[in-house]
């Protein structure tokens, strides 16, 4: 008897401890779908009734789809571009004993530590004469941030597919550079994913460098563009939740895309959000 | 057996088997040796040159007079360690003295730290607990805090503990234990904006250091506590003695990465108050960035930047060490 109270309790506690984490997630979506009457009010609406009307709000905010299309083309870049480089030294890595592979390992360690926060300041002055206000330029600074981790996270998806399966490959006739394409890259195929996303929500997030670099309004990406969104709007709550999660929604798709993936790879990469 | 260089499937050691090696073949014996350093060259440019640069720079800026006459003119002027001397001595008008700036950043990562790590600890033994259902609710909760971005989430903690309309500043004052709360304003002092500052990144934060012990305790032998409990030991004492140092390891590294990721934090502080009110809330990463870009004070920045890496440096000594220790399987 007291057992099985002991278990609602727990699960009463586990119940609780949802609500914490949820309800702030709920809440904006919550009031990104009410209307004005909605939300100015002392007592809070828990269920809305909804209306579009805060996101037709900030999806005409001036140059909206400017700040979109920068953060999807220096998101996606950064991914292209740290998934090719990153790839060659992974495989590199995880496949070839070659000599200095152990201080190379070390310095992609190294890398990954490197706080960029106390950075920004050498970052402004190297890129000031040519990159600053330019949009690419922040493709080239989040390359820099994710290729370490993209180099360790995707080392240990390609030492995770044992090197046999492509020996085997080759005993059957296929070339090193066929076993590899035909045999281990489809295997890798999830690992690939799941790192392109991690690389992918880091530049999409990224406030400060973005922040610091662009100065003219329609080279925002939409972080920069978020925190300055009440100094456009003032305290219309509604229409910044809307914002907010038009934001979150491909990085909330995401997570739970590659959400498994990512513990164990993260306790070796110091990421997070 | 004819291997052409074009086949590329040579493999290290095979060359013992042809006897005269040809011109031909000890050319493409070099490609096939320089291949590893051809395909890391691009990641070895990128850290030397894109990461190192910046680093040799930030130490080079931290010796100069720099502001925005050197930026503008591009006049180098060295002045040797002023500015580590003025950013230890003497703080610029307006802005809270360096010392008070590390201090508050030190507790601030203090307080952080160990609400995350406890709280993380709690809700990964919480889900080890659970029937398969509230499992199932509570992780996916968490999927929503961690996948926050932070400057999202900044906004959102604004919106729940704003004055008039926050749903926080109601639910306090319908409780009734603590007095009326509506139209209190959370951001008017520096402590209670990083009490919800913290409340945001331990929010955020909690999800992955509990999803990673989840994981470890999932990987401790079932046997073993089942032994001890047999045997007559709590709850307590299985905590003490077989969980905690199975998950020592793995403990210390979130340690480790959450010491590092709470003393640089920039986003979440400045998106909340920009430092505000009255600089209360300036933290090193903030002080750095408002002394550097927004005042132009560039060297004495860059200083100010060069002590936040070496404090960091010495929480990160025990952690490369591990490091190195680590690499050694790989």
């Amino acid at each position: 008897m007291s057992r099985r109270r002991s278990r609602v309790v727990i699960n009463g506690i586990g119940l609780l401890a949802a609500f914490f984490f949820a309800f702030p997630v709920y809440w904006m979506v919550n009031t990104a779908f009410k209307s004005p009457d909605q939300f100015q009010t002392y007592v809070p609406v828990f269920i809305p009734i909804p209306t579009l009307d805060n996101f037709t709000k900030a999806l005409n905010q001036p140059h909206f789809f400017d700040f979109l299309r920068n953060s999807l083309f220096v998101s996606i870049s950064t991914v292209l571009l740290a998934l090719v480089v990153g790839f060659l030294a992974a495989v590199t890595l995880a496949r070839v004993k070659f000599r200095g592979r152990r201080s190379f390992l070390l310095l992609v360690a190294v890398a990954q530590m490197a706080p960029f926060e106390a950075l920004l300041i050498p970052m402004f002055l190297a890129i000031k004469d040519w990159g600053y206000n330019w949009v690419p330029t922040l493709i080239i600074v989040y390359f820099i941030f994710t290729l370490p981790f993209t180099i360790w996270s995707l080392r240990g998806f390609v030492a995770g597919i044992p090197v046999d399966l492509e020996e085997a490959a080759m005993v059957d006739g296929a070339s090193r550079f066929g076993a590899f394409v035909r045999v281990t890259l489809p295997l890798l195929a999830p690992g690939l994913v799941a790192t392109s996303i991690f690389c992918f929500i880091t530049a999409w997030n990224e406030f400060l460098y973005a922040y610091t670099f662009m100065s003219e309004t329609q080279n925002y990406t939409l972080p920069v563009w978020l925190v300055s969104f009440r100094t456009f709007l003032g305290t219309d709550w509604g229409a910044t939740m809307a914002a907010s999660t038009l934001f979150t929604l491909p990085v909330l798709i995401f997570f739970l895309v590659a959400q498994r993936r990512m513990v164990g790879g993260l306790t070796t990469g110091a990421v997070r959000g | 057996m004819a291997r052409t260089p074009s086949t590329g499937n040579a493999h290290l050691g095979a060359s013992s088997q042809s006897a005269a090696p040809s011109r031909h073949r000890s050319s493409a014996r070099v490609i096939h040796d320089l291949m590893p350093y051809l395909a890391i060259l691009p990641t070895l440019v990128t850290f030397l040159v894109l990461l190192g640069y910046p680093v040799a720079l930030l130490f080079a800026t931290s010796l100069q007079k720099f502001g925005i006459y050197e930026l503008i003119n591009h006049v180098t002027t060295w002045i040797g360690l002023q500015n580590y001397y003025e950013v230890l001595f003497q703080s610029p008008q307006g802005l809270p003295d360096f010392a008070t700036v590390l201090f508050r950043t030190v507790a601030f990562m203090l307080v952080n730290v160990v609400l995350t790590i406890v709280g993380g600890t709690l809700i990964a033994l919480l889900l080890e607990r659970l029937n398969k259902w509230v499992r199932l609710i509570l992780t996916s909760s968490m999927v929503l805090a961690w996948a926050m971005p932070a400057v999202t989430g900044a906004v959102l903690f604004q919106w729940l503990f704003d004055s008039k309309l926050g749903v926080v500043n109601w639910a306090i004052s319908s409780l009734g234990i603590f007095g009326n709360y509506l139209n209190h304003d959370w951001f008017t002092t520096g402590f209670t904006t990083f009490g919800i500052v913290t409340l945001l990144i331990v929010w955020q934060a909690i999800p992955f250091i509990a999803f990673s012990l989840y994981a470890g305790i999932l990987s401790i032998p079932k046997e073993l506590p089942e032994a001890a409990r047999v045997d007559g030991a709590s709850e307590g004492q299985i905590f003490r003695h077989i969980t905690l140092p199975a998950l020592g390891p793995l403990l210390m590294m979130l340690v480790f990465l959450s010491v590092i990721w709470d003393f640089k934090v920039f986003t979440q502080v400045y998106a909340m108050a920009q430092g505000g009110p009255d600089e209360q809330t300036i933290t090193l990463s903030v002080y750095s960035y408002i002394v550097g870009i927004s005042e132009g004070k560039f060297g004495y920045a860059a200083a100010a930047s060069v002590v936040m890496l070496l404090l960091l440096l010495i929480v990160l000594v025990p952690y490369i060490r591990r490091m190195i220790k680590s690499l050694e399987g790989l």
